[in-house]
């Protein structure tokens, strides 16, 4: 069993009053979710202690070929345990989905502006596909206060529900849809009354394909209801450095990964 | 566990160190022998990682002479043991850099190589004029970038307007004034003589080589610009091999060697083909704290190589 050391490079950086770099996890728990859908729990205090919600880390593949980041928002936070869920679409992710329990893997982060969850409110989670990890933590983060704040999840699935299970025990409604029986937006029109009677101002977290996210941003503006966007890029570092993962919005090109990955619909220019 | 954090654990890069082995380029005195490569380095972002200050120098990102907002993405793909980047000098211009980013590096104490870029001739002489008179104490000319249509590459790959460029920049300040150069060319050599024979106080080299990556599901490039740059641990052979050709031809120019750098053996390799310094650029994407982990681990390395070491520090060359 290799030594981790995740402690020492975490002190080091904080005694410095520096962030922590790229540094190696211990894996505590690998297991499939879903068809190609894999959950891992990590053990690194410093995201657990650090990470809010839309946030999200970058880990790197062991094959030394694989330069980039894989970035991924966290899911879950149980003590130092951070749970990460993905899916199989390439060759970094297939070598996570090889690792177990007691292998190590180098991580970075916790990276991004999160979403903004500071009102109380009904925040409604809207997700498709593998948007849904960073939504998961944010109804367990919203599940912990006590001023509240209702969590309402809208989730859109390819087809198996993989994380209606998982994000229940946090949410006061849950709502999921898959393809075959239409889209995220078709729901947020079955349960706009819902939502109406909730007597709460909702406001709208969401994350998932851009075109989805789009369309959820027209519904909610029109109904005036305030949204925020995760956004995905393809990232060249992840941290901020190398101006790799644009977005274009009406005040330019800004990073997806420090600027964002949460934005608002006004940031974005996605008004209806 | 992962080498890199087997380093981190031997070597605390976070904590000041008392740098043993310091260089001399072009009249700068650097405190170690590695700075940030440009284009890799962002203050606000980097700066949460280590102490700037601490680095050798600083080479910012490329300064336009009014705000750019670089090409559209994606601007990466990866590549095996690498990266192609297309992101196209997107920078928020001179003004800004001299009012934000420049004061603010300088407060810090950070030695700072400001990275000139231009879509032509006038685009640099504006930038170079505003520099002038500014704390930068080093420019760094772009004349290699693979990724603007007009300026960039092409300048770097033509000797006689790349003379022309030096010559008239070289009227226009008295700070040390380095090229950079590109590898996308037939002969390096040639180039590099009409650099400093305009008047090139330093050569750095390489930027990156002209490369691209294909979607195979769709038959379309990845990187919305086509093609980009490739940089990262894959060149790292090939730009050592222009480092190592330019110093044989012209043995007292001070030379900065960038290019796959990840290590502080891969850059002591560079100065034994002749570098007087380097520049780390990818890796630092890689792992925000490479620069300065390949500064501490080359600093050891020079302990036991005193001629070298020495040699260096006199900023004697070949
Ligand atoms: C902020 C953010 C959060 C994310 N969170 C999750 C998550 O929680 N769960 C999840 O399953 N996926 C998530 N993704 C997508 C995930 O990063 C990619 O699926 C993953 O990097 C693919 O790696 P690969 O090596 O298997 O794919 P390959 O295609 O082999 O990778 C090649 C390169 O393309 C990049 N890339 C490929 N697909 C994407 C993508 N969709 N977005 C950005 N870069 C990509 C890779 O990072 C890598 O640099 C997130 C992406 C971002 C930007
Ligand atoms: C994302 C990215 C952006 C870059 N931007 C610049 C730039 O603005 N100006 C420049 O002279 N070089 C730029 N470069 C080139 C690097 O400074 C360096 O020359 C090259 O990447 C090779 O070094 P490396 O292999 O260590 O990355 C950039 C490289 C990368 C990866
Ligand atoms: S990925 Fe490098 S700046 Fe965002």
């Amino acid at each position: 069993m290799p030594t981790v050391t995740t402690r020492t490079v975490e002190q080091q950086a904080i005694k410095a009053g520096r962030k922590p770099g790229r540094r190696t996890d211990e894996v505590i728990a690998a297991s499939v979710l879903s068809d190609g859908i894999y959950e891992l729990v990590i053990r690194d205090p410093y995201v657990a202690r650090t990470a809010e919600p839309a946030q999200f880390v970058n880990l790197y593949p062991s094959d030394a070929r694989m330069v980039l980041p894989r970035p991924f928002g966290v899911a879950k936070i149980e003590g130092d345990d951070v749970t990460l869920i993905y899916q199989i679409v390439g060759a970094g992710t297939q070598e996570f989905s090889q690792l177990q329990a007691g292998d190590v893997v180098d991580v970075l982060g916790p990276l991004g502006k999160p979403f903004d969850v500071s009102k109380p409110a009904n925040y409604v989670l809207v997700g498709g596909g593998l948007g849904v990890p960073p939504l998961l933590y944010a109804a367990q983060i919203l599940n912990q206060r006590n001023d509240g704040s209702e969590v309402t999840s809208v989730f859109g699935y390819r087809d198996e529900c993989f994380a209606d299970d998982l994000v229940a025990p946090f949410a006061d409604r849950t709502h999921s849809i898959v393809n075959a029986e239409g889209n995220v937006v078709d729901l947020l029109n079955d349960i706009e009354d819902e939502l109406n009677n909730a007597g709460k101002q909702p406001i709208i977290l969401s994350c998932g394909p851009t075109p989805m996210m789009k369309a959820v941003a027209a519904w909610a503006s029109k109904r005036n209801i305030p949204a925020q966007f995760s956004l995905e890029a393809r990232m060249g570092c992840g941290y901020g450095a190398c101006v790799a993962c644009v977005v274009d919005t009406p005040s330019g090109r800004l990073k997806v990964c420090k600027d964002g990955p949460v934005f608002t619909t006004e940031e974005l220019g996605w008004e209806a | 566990m992962s080498e890199q954090t087997e380093q981190a654990e031997q070597m605390n890069v976070f904590e000041p160190h008392e740098w043993r082995h310091k260089t001399i380029v072009a009249g700068t005195e650097w405190k170690n022998l590695v700075g940030t490569a440009s284009g890799t380095f962002q203050l606000d972002a980097c700066g949460d990682y280590y102490d700037v200050s601490q680095m050798g120098a600083i080479c910012t990102k490329g300064v336009s002479p009014v705000p750019w907002e670089g090409n559209p993405s994606p601007r990466t793909a990866e590549s095996p043991s690498g990266m192609v980047n297309a992101v196209g000098l997107q920078n928020p211009g001179v003004d800004h850099y001299l009012i934000d980013e420049l004061p603010r590096l300088k407060k810090l104490g950070a030695m700072v190589i400001t990275n000139v870029a231009g879509h032509s001739d006038e685009d640099y002489t504006q930038v170079v004029e505003k520099l002038a008179d500014s704390e930068a104490d080093m420019l760094e000319i772009n004349v290699s970038c693979p990724n603007v249509s007009h300026g960039g590459m092409s300048v770097g790959t033509d000797p006689v307007v790349l003379s022309r460029l030096i010559k008239h920049l070289r009227t226009l300040t008295d700070k040390p004034m380095i090229v950079k150069l590109s590898p996308n060319v037939t002969d390096i050599v040639q180039i590099a003589h009409a650099a400093v024979d305009a008047g090139a106080d330093a050569l750095s080299l390489i930027n990156t080589l002209v490369g691209m990556r294909i979607d195979i599901n769709t038959g379309k490039p990845i990187i919305a610009n086509r093609t980009g740059g490739v940089s990262g641990p894959a060149i790292f052979p090939i730009a050592l091999s222009f480092v190592w050709r330019v110093r044989q031809a012209i043995p007292d120019i001070p030379i900065i060697g960038i290019g796959g750098i990840d290590s502080g053996e891969k850059a002591l390799e560079y100065l034994y083909a002749g570098a007087n310094a380097v520049e780390v650029g990818a890796a630092a994407l890689f792992d925000p704290t490479a620069p300065m982990r390949v500064a501490r681990e080359l600093d050891d390395l020079l302990d036991s190589r005193p001629e070298l070491a020495a040699k260096l520090a006199k900023g004697q060359t070949w």
